[in-house]
């Protein structure tokens, strides 16, 4: 922080305003912030906002953790149920919210994906659990989570990609964005397909082996550069 | 008139591959190595030959473009070696490299456009558009090229490779194995897959070979066929399922049923005790069952 004459006339940080409030702004930088709050309005009222709010939140009770234990096993089966509802919910609902419908359908399938390498590496058995339609989903439920990281990771080797490129001869870059196409072009096929049959455990195979595809792809990409 | 065309022919011939020869200057390095030691190899253009052996060093012989530079370093443990990339970031000229090291030493060699070639090499493989052949017996092997062929004929526990538009080819005995395309054609010729994952967007596959007994496969095309040329002595279950494909079976009279609820069709097959499990699936290529 300088002690410039422009900076009184400046507006406080989110730090230096949370500083105030709570009174732990260091002293050599106090008198400047209290120079700028005598000025600034704004500030002012900002601070004194967050300083009250610290006050309600320090007359609060003590959070006991035996209500957390006996509340969070209802909330997490609520959780749960919404995810499942979420892999074959209203039709007409789904029309109007694609991005969130296709997600679902990607959270799910993904799920499926690790659950089938998962099993399908310990126990036939297991696997056939998989691949049979009409079983309890809990399984899928289970592992939504892992999903979501999934898709995380082709985003980030999306994003990853789009940095590399400049370094990437330029036939090198073509190849990837073909190939990329070609498997977006399944993707969207088979994300379509499964709107129409959301419960076809084929389909979700499929588009779960178009997005390994994909990351592979991406991932194949990344050592190019 | 025509011998005269031809000593001249064969006079240019000779012109240019001096010419080519000359261009290259000839390397020769070598030092101890331990027998499981790492070594890393980059070789942007021409070709990178790996053979594995029973001694305990490393010898790199080959030749080198002229104005490329060579580098070569390391420990008995671990050595790093090959040709560095030009600083303009301009196109690489050839360099051809032979390197004889422990076969089981761990290997990981990448290129742009030098095709690889190894023989008893184990490790990771990678080239942007050249190609990679690899024989003999390994310990793992993951390949990759972005579009060029891939010709795996090996003996190893594990092998993955990966291709864009080139053509993959699987021979020898690997028991888990992933392969896969985008594009390209992917053959399979093995009857050694115990776990296995086959996969392609619009490529076709082809799997000729019977399965072990407690096989476990799964095939996945979009829109590429997938075709299985198997013996009539072969003894496995086979889930064979398609979207808006065909399923052909040669084998027996059962023929595909329609689910209820849309145009997919589905075909279980059990031939013999059917022990082996083969899963395949397709969105719109076709499946094909079929004896040799």
């Amino acid at each position: 922080m300088t002690n410039s004459p422009t900076r009184i006339d400046a507006h406080l940080t989110e730090e230096e305003r949370h500083g105030l409030a709570d009174d732990s702004l260091p002293p050599d930088r106090r008198a400047d912030a209290e120079a700028h709050l005598a000025m600034c309005a704004e500030c002012a009222g900002d601070v004194a906002r967050l300083h009250s709010l610290m006050a309600r939140m320090t007359q609060l009770p003590d959070t006991v953790d035996a209500e957390l234990d006996t509340l969070w096993p209802a909330i997490r089966s609520r959780i749960e149920r919404g995810k499942v509802v979420s892999l074959g919910g209203e039709p007409a609902a789904r029309r109007s919210r694609r991005p969130v419908r296709q997600a679902a359908i990607v959270a799910g399938v993904a799920a499926a994906l690790v659950l089938a390498f998962t099993l399908g590496r310990e126990t036939r058995p297991q696997a056939n659990v998989v691949l049979t339609p009409g079983l309890n989903t809990t399984p899928i439920v289970s592992i939504a989570d892992s999903s979501r990281a999934y898709q995380e990771e082709v985003q980030s080797l999306l994003e990853e990609l789009e940095l590399r490129r400049s370094t990437m001869r330029p036939a090198t870059a073509a190849s990837v964005d073909r190939d990329l196409r070609i498997i977006d072009g399944a993707i969207d096929e088979l994300t379509d397909a499964l709107e129409r049959d959301p419960n076809n455990p084929a389909l979700r195979q499929l588009l779960a082996a178009s997005y390994r595809q994909k990351r592979d792809l991406l991932k194949q990409a990344d050592n190019a550069s | 008139m025509h011998g005269v065309r031809a000593q001249v022919i064969a006079i240019l011939i000779g012109a240019v591959a001096s010419g080519s020869a000359s261009a290259q200057l000839p390397v020769l390095r070598a030092r101890a190595l331990d027998a499981t030691a790492a070594v890393k190899v980059f070789n942007p253009a021409g070709s990178i030959r790996l053979v594995g052996w029973d001694r305990d060093s490393i010898v790199v012989r080959g030749r080198v473009a002229r104005g490329a530079h060579f580098f070569f370093g390391g420990s008995s443990q671990g050595v790093k070696l090959g040709i560095e990339d030009p600083i303009n970031g301009g196109d690489s000229r050839p360099s051809d490299l032979v390197i004889y090291l422990p076969r089981r030493s761990q290997m990981s060699i990448k290129s742009a456009s030098a095709d690889i070639a190894g023989t008893d090499v184990s490790g990771w493989f990678y080239s942007v558009s050249g190609s990679i052949r690899l024989a003999g017996s390994a310990t793992s092997i993951e390949a990759e090229t972005m579009n060029g062929t891939i010709d795996l004929a090996v003996t190893v526990p594990w092998v993955r490779a990966r291709t864009g538009d080139g053509t993959l080819t699987l021979r020898g005995a690997a028991e888990d194995v992933d392969l896969s395309t985008i594009a390209g054609t992917l053959n399979v010729v093995s009857t050694s897959i115990r776990r296995g994952r086959v996969s392609s967007v619009t490529g076709d596959i082809r799997v000729l070979g019977s399965p072990p007994a407690d096989a476990l496969l799964e095939l996945s095309n979009h829109e590429g066929a997938v075709d299985l040329r198997l013996p009539r002595s072969v003894s496995g279950l086979f889930d064979l399922s398609t979207i808006s494909g065909t399923i052909e079976n040669g084998f027996t009279g059962a023929r595909p049923a329609a689910t209820s609820t849309t145009r997919s069709r589905m075909l279980r097959v059990r031939l013999g005790d059917g022990d082996a499990h083969v899963t395949v699936r397709t969105f719109k290529g076709p499946i094909r069952l079929n004896p040799r």
